[in-house]
Formats: structure tokens, sequence, C-alpha cells
């Protein structure tokens, strides 16, 4: 059965298909999982190579989530 | 809030790494311009087979890509991760075995490549023993990475680590399928792929190399450093967050845009086409990223050597990920393969995005962690300049050369004949931009030794910070306190789950792509005519491998009228079911040799190896007396054809035990033919230069009528 699926390969582009279909989907659901984070956890996630200690860090900028 | 801790940064490892990449910079760019150079003068090997060009090639890119670019991986991750996640790093054992291993490694590579010791395969050169070595020591790398994220103080992992965790694990994979090789004795081993599958695999890992090697470990660390540089946060943590999943889905699929208009079948190469076309979005995207951080701090770059180094980097990032796609078109590609302008492309990367990235990173890593400021800030620009001109010098003239060289090579008279039949014209018209590049990596050169002067200088004038104090809260338990939250928020906070994740995206093309060529036949058709190698072909393959040939002649003639022109019919995939490996070759620096059998005598080789300028005047191609010179060594051959025969080689029952005598026999008949044209040598038989004149003398034969070889 696995070999006449793939003895079909060059007959019906379906490899071309379906790795389309699954980009696009990784592409919608990395899209929408960026575009729904809060402002918060933005802030605090692009900040995070400033911060190598509390030493050089401000009060109010981390760990946003315990507040 | 938790307790805060009081901890300590691990420098030293950093140090270490960062010395590495300096070191092998130099060495790196330096065999690269002394084979820049044997393309002008083919006698600067000196007569002695260790420094022939065919040889120092793979060294270059082996000392280049693994030795330059990994150590400054490894420092770049040493001392960000640990600053990310708010802790020391796992181990300093796993840390120091990582960097001792990693270093043998190299030296090791730096022996057996001149020695001709070599598996052929683009980039993974090396052969099976330092294979494992390689595959133990990048597990400790991996166990000591994921040891610190575990035991971190930090909850959230940021972008960059998702970088390192998706290198990890796709070098793991492709280093694991490409390096699966049945060893014949501890210096040669042949690969369980043959022809056309071996191809695959091989540019499917050798893109992939570039792209999680040179590429995915880099944007992590663009991703920390550029906003430590510029001391703002990243343009967008959305588009980094798109830019990091569909970078890694989509670049494994591009592999086999190498291969457009080979033997490969037509579906594979299409997807090849389409992904490579679609990661032009993923790349600018990072690319943009990076530049638009520096909105608003456009001053400072003009100022700031490091913020300078880290702008050009990101440019030719851009301009490589912008050519990548276009030259997976397959009528650019027409044009573009086989020639120089592929080499033009990918010192882009090195030199612009690898080399530019390093350099920024330790002018400004070595002055803070010896606690001091950059020796001279003069001497840091003054590199910057000669380094962009150096890159330009380097690639411009090559570009210039690939289109002339290629357009000449396809140009027909109105007669319908090649314009320029002799393929050395075509050689001795763009012999002035080779002069130019290796200007261009002079300059380059000489800019990366005022860099190291600066950081020695910079390095003495400083005390080293080995253990750097810093501060933060205990990481606190996460597992109820997250309820409702986004699933993302979840899953990269979990790197076992991140990395399970980064697997399943990365296998997705490579199961596509390559389970078809390994298990359908249909795949690769079988040709009656096609016979396995005779014993003295055989050891002559051998030894075309250990001299590096492919590095210069393609074996893969492409079905356009001005090849078959040429070189005779194009290449067809069953042709090649008994290679291993697969010789295809990527650059045409000399002509294609896959239909060289009988085109000339015996002699005509023979006295070709002596000395390549009297056979063919122009050529750059050095002379191989050492093949006159040297009797061959059969102590591994029968075992070779045991080897073979286990991997499917349809050799008769037993034949590891008849080989010698063949190969006796075929070397005698050979060397006779040899003695009616003038070669006076007693030993003649005996001598290497038989055997591959055998190996050449059969190229391209299976499938046309046998001429008269002498």
């Amino acid at each position: 059965m696995y070999k006449y699926i793939l003895e079909s390969a060059g007959s019906i582009n379906w490899m071309a298909i379906s790795a389309l279909l699954t980009f696009v989907t990784i592409f919608v659901v990395s899209a929408a999982m960026a575009f729904r984070s809060t402002p918060a956890y933005l802030n605090k996630m692009s900040n995070l190579p400033l911060d190598d200690s509390i030493l050089q860090t401000s009060e109010t900028d981390f760990r946003h989530e315990e507040k | 809030m938790a307790q805060v801790e009081t901890f300590y940064y691990d420098n030293a490892i950093v140090r270490k790494f960062a010395y590495a990449t300096m070191l092998w910079a130099v060495v790196g760019m330096l065999v690269g311009l002394i084979a820049a150079f044997q393309l002008i003068w083919p006698e600067l090997n000196l007569g002695i087979p260790y420094t022939t060009f065919g040889r120092i090639r793979p060294l270059h890119t082996n000392a280049a890509i693994f030795a330059f670019v990994g150590n400054g991986i490894y420092m770049g991750v040493y001392y960000s991760l640990q600053r990310l996640l708010k802790t020391r790093m796992f181990s300093n054992v796993l840390s120091n075995i990582h960097f001792w291993g990693w270093q043998s490694i190299i030296v090791m590579a730096a022996v057996t490549l001149p020695l001709g010791i070599t598996s052929a395969k683009e980039y993974a050169e090396l052969e099976w023993p330092i294979d494992i070595a390689i595959a133990l020591v990048w597990v400790v790398f991996g166990i000591n990475m994921f040891g610190t994220i575990l035991k971190r103080r930090e909850n959230h992992m940021y972008v960059a680590i998702w970088f390192y965790i998706a290198t990890w694990i796709t070098i793991t994979v492709l280093h694991i399928c490409n390096n699966i090789e049945i060893p014949v004795s501890a210096t040669k081993s042949y690969n369980i792929f043959a022809g056309v599958q071996d191809a695959l695999v091989q540019w499917w890992y050798a893109h992939n190399a570039v792209a999680f090697f040179l590429t995915t470990p880099y944007l992590g660390l663009m991703y920390y450093f550029l906003p430590k540089a510029a001391n703002r946060p990243i343009y967008s943590y959305k588009l980094s967050i798109i830019h990091f999943w569909a970078l890694i889905f989509i670049y494994i699929w591009a592999g086999p845009h190498h291969l457009l208009y080979t033997s490969l079948p037509d579906w594979a190469q299409s997807l090849g086409t389409v992904f490579s076309v679609m990661l032009i979005a993923p790349s600018w995207g990072g690319m943009l990223n990076g530049l638009l951080t520096l909105r608003g701090a456009w001053d400072r770059v003009r100022q700031d050597p490091v913020l300078k180094f880290m702008v050009v980097a990101i440019t030719a990032y851009g301009m490589a990920t912008f050519e990548g796609p276009m030259l997976s078109i397959k009528s650019v590609n027409a044009i573009s393969h086989y020639t120089d302008w592929t080499i033009g492309h990918v010192h882009i990367g090195t030199l612009g995005w690898n080399g530019f990235l390093t350099f920024g990173i330790l002018y400004w890593l070595i002055p803070r962690m010896f606690n001091t400021k950059l020796y001279s800030l003069k001497l840091a620009n003054v590199h910057f300049w000669i380094g962009t001109l150096g890159i330009a010098f380097y690639a411009i003239p090559l570009y210039f050369a690939g289109w002339v060289q290629s357009l000449m090579w396809k140009e027909f008279t109105p007669d319908g004949f090649l314009k320029y039949g002799n393929f050395l014209e075509t050689v001795t018209q763009i012999m002035p931009m080779y002069y130019i590049r290796a200007l261009g990596g002079t300059i380059y050169f000489i800019g990366t030794l005022v860099m190291i002067y600066n950081l020695i200088k910079t390095i003495r004038q400083g005390e080293f910070i080995g253990d750097e104090a810093a501060e933060a809260p205990a990481r606190l338990a996460t597992d109820n306190v997250h309820k409702g939250e986004h699933w993302h928020r979840w899953i990269e906070r979990r790197p076992i789950q991140m990395l399970i994740a980064s697997a399943i995206l990365i296998l997705i093309g490579g199961l596509v792509e390559i389970t078809p060529m390994v298990m359908i036949e249909s795949n690769v058709p079988k040709i009656a005519s096609v016979k396995p190698y005779t014993p003295l072909e055989l050891h002559g393959r051998d030894l075309y491998i250990r001299e590096g040939c492919l590095g210069c002649h393609s074996q893969m003639i492409r079905p356009f009228r001005s090849e078959t022109e040429r070189y005779g019919e194009y290449s067809k995939s069953g042709e090649f079911i008994y290679d291993r490996p697969f010789l295809w070759g990527s650059k045409r620096t000399g002509p294609d040799l896959h239909r060289e059998g009988g085109k000339y005598p015996d002699s005509w080789h023979y006295n070709h190896m002596v000395d390549p300028q009297s056979m063919s005047p122009g050529s750059i191609m050095p002379p191989y007396p050492w093949m006159l010179r040297d009797e061959m060594n059969l102590s591994t051959l029968p075992r070779k054809i045991k080897v073979l025969t286990m991997l499917g080689t349809p050799y008769p029952q037993g034949y590891e035990d008849q080989a010698v005598a063949d190969l006796k026999k075929q070397a005698a008949e050979i060397a006779g033919r040899l003695r009616i044209d003038g070669v006076k040598d007693s030993k003649l038989e005996k001598r290497e230069i038989v055997a591959l004149i055998a190996y050449l003398q059969r190229l391209g034969t299976d499938i046309k009528p046998k001429p008269a070889t002498n």
C-alpha cells in the first residue's frame, strides 16, 4: 500500500501540494500565536537580552506575570 | 517574589572558544588564499600531494565552516545562553570536553584531508572515525546546553535559544543520515546510498549544513548580540516568532536546488525550487527585524564599529538569501551552476554574514570579558573598511567570471557549432577575475590580522573576569500558575517539547523528499549495460577521490545542447547505481568528465598527469608526479569488494579472492599500451597512474559503444 502511494509521487504532485498545505498551516499557526501574544509578554521577551542580572535590571520590567 | 540568588557566569569557556575562532579564522582563510593563488599559479602546490588544490580545498571549506564559524557559534552560544537563562553552564567538565573535543576533531581534519583521507562528500569529507567523534562531541554539547536550559532561573526561553535548539537537533539528524557508511579500513568507507540517492541525501545534508550551521545559530546570535550592541530590544518579537517557525520548516526542503537539471527526478527538483523561492519571506523577515532594530540609532552605527560590522553582516545575509532563491530558479541555475557565480554567492554568506557577525561579536565581547575598552577604535574601523572592500573584491569578479564563462560555454556559431569548443578558452578568459579574487581574499585576510592584533592588545591591557557575578530570583514552579495561558508560551517554556516540535518540522521535509527516492526503484531506472567497476577501475576511482578531482571536474552532463555537444550524451540516473559515493561535483574549473572514457588514448592521460600544460596549453591543473611514482596499495582491495558486494554491487560470489589477480591483469594490458606509446617504466603496471587511467577510460562508456582505447 505505502509503495503504491509513493509510486504515484511523480504523477499527481501530491507531495508539492501537501508540502504547501503543511507550510501554510505552520505559517498561520505561528502568525496567530505571534499576534495573540500580550504586549506585556512581548515586552518582557524582547528585553531579555538586555538584562544579564537583576543588578542591571529595573524593578518594573522583569517577571511581569508575577505582578 | 522568589529569593534572589547570586551565581557566576562562566566566561572562561567563552574565552577559549573566542581564541579558537580567531586562530581558525587565520588558518581557514590562509588555506583559502593558498587555494585561490593556486588557481593562478598551479605550481604553488610545490609538487607535493598534500598541498595540491584538490586536497586543500576541502581543508579550506572545513576549516572555515566547522573551525572558524563552529567555534564562533559556541563562543556566542556559551555567552548568551547563560545570560538569557540567568544561570551558569550546566557542567564545567562538559564545557571543556566540548571545547577540547571539537579542537581535536579540527586537528584530525587538518591532518587527514591533506593526506587524501576523504569520503568525497562536500562539507562532510571526514572519514567515519572522525564522524563518530563529531557525533560524540555534539552530544556532549547538547547535554550541556539542555542541562543549562533545565536548570535555568528564567522561565521563558528567548527566541535565540529556539534557534540554538533547532540547530542542535537538525545537525544531529543531518550528520547521522549523511554519514551512514560501512568501514573498509580505519581510513576508508563506502556509503550505504549510491548514485542519485547518495546525491540527494548529500545535498539535503550540505544545503542544510548551510542552513542549520551557518544560518540558524548565527540568527540566534544576531537576536542576542544585536540588541546588546545597540542597547535596545529587537524590533519585533512577533516577527521573530514567525521568522523562526517558517524558516526552520522551509529550509529543510531546499536541498535539491543543488541538483537542478541533473538525473534527480523532476518532482524532487521542483520541490527544491518551490521551497527555495519561498525561503525569501522568512529570511528577509529576519533581516528586516535585525536592521529595523537599529531604527533611531543609525547615528551610533556611524561611530560604533561593532554595529557597522553587524549591519553589513545582516545586509550580506539579506543579499545571500535573496540570491539563493534566485539561483534556485531553473533557468537561472542553468547559467550559474558549475561556475564561479556559486563561489561568489557562498562567500557573500561566509565572509559577509558569518565573518562580519563574528568580528562584531568579538569586538563587543572581548573588552567586556576583560573589563576594559577596545584598544583601538580606529583600527577596528580600518578593519571594517578593508574587510568590506575585501568582500567586494572577492565576490564581484567571481560573479563576472561566472556569467562570462557560462555564456561562453553556451555560445554557438551561426553554423551550429560551439563557438568555444576548447574548454580552456573559457578558462583563460576569466583568469583576470581570478587575480582580482585573490587580491580580494588577501585584503580580507589582512583585515582579520588587524582585528587579531587589536584584540590581543585589548586583552593585554585588560583583566579577565573568569567568573562574572550575577543575581537573579530562583525560578518558580509554573505548573499551575499559567492556566488558560496561550499555548505558545507553554511550549517556549519547555525545552524538550520545543526540541520535539522542531524535530518533527525538520523531519517532514527530509522524509517526504528522501523516502521515495530510497524506496521506489522506478525513481532510478536500471540500465542493463551498466556494470560494476572492475577492481582496477575501482582502485582508480578511489585515487580520484583521494586527489579531490571532483573539486574541479563534474561528472554530470545536463540535458542542454551546449553540454551534449561539448561532452556527449547527457547523464542518466541509471548510470550511477554503483557509484559509492556519487562524484557529480559542483564546479567546473576543468571540463566535465562523465564521458571521458575512450576520448583520448591512455598515453594522453599519462602525459597529461605528468604535465597538464603540455597536453592542454593554458591549463591551470597542477601536475601529479607522485601518481607516476607511487605503487598501488592493494591491501584493502578484497575488503572493498566484500563491502560493496554486501551493499548490493553484483560481483560474483567470492570475487574478493579473485579481485587482485584481475586487477593485475588489466593493469598489465594498460601498461602494455603505454609502453607501445613510448612510456618507459619497468614497474608501470604497479603504478597508481595505471589505475587512474583505467577509471577515466571507463567513465561514461557503459551506454555507448566501446571505442578503441588506443
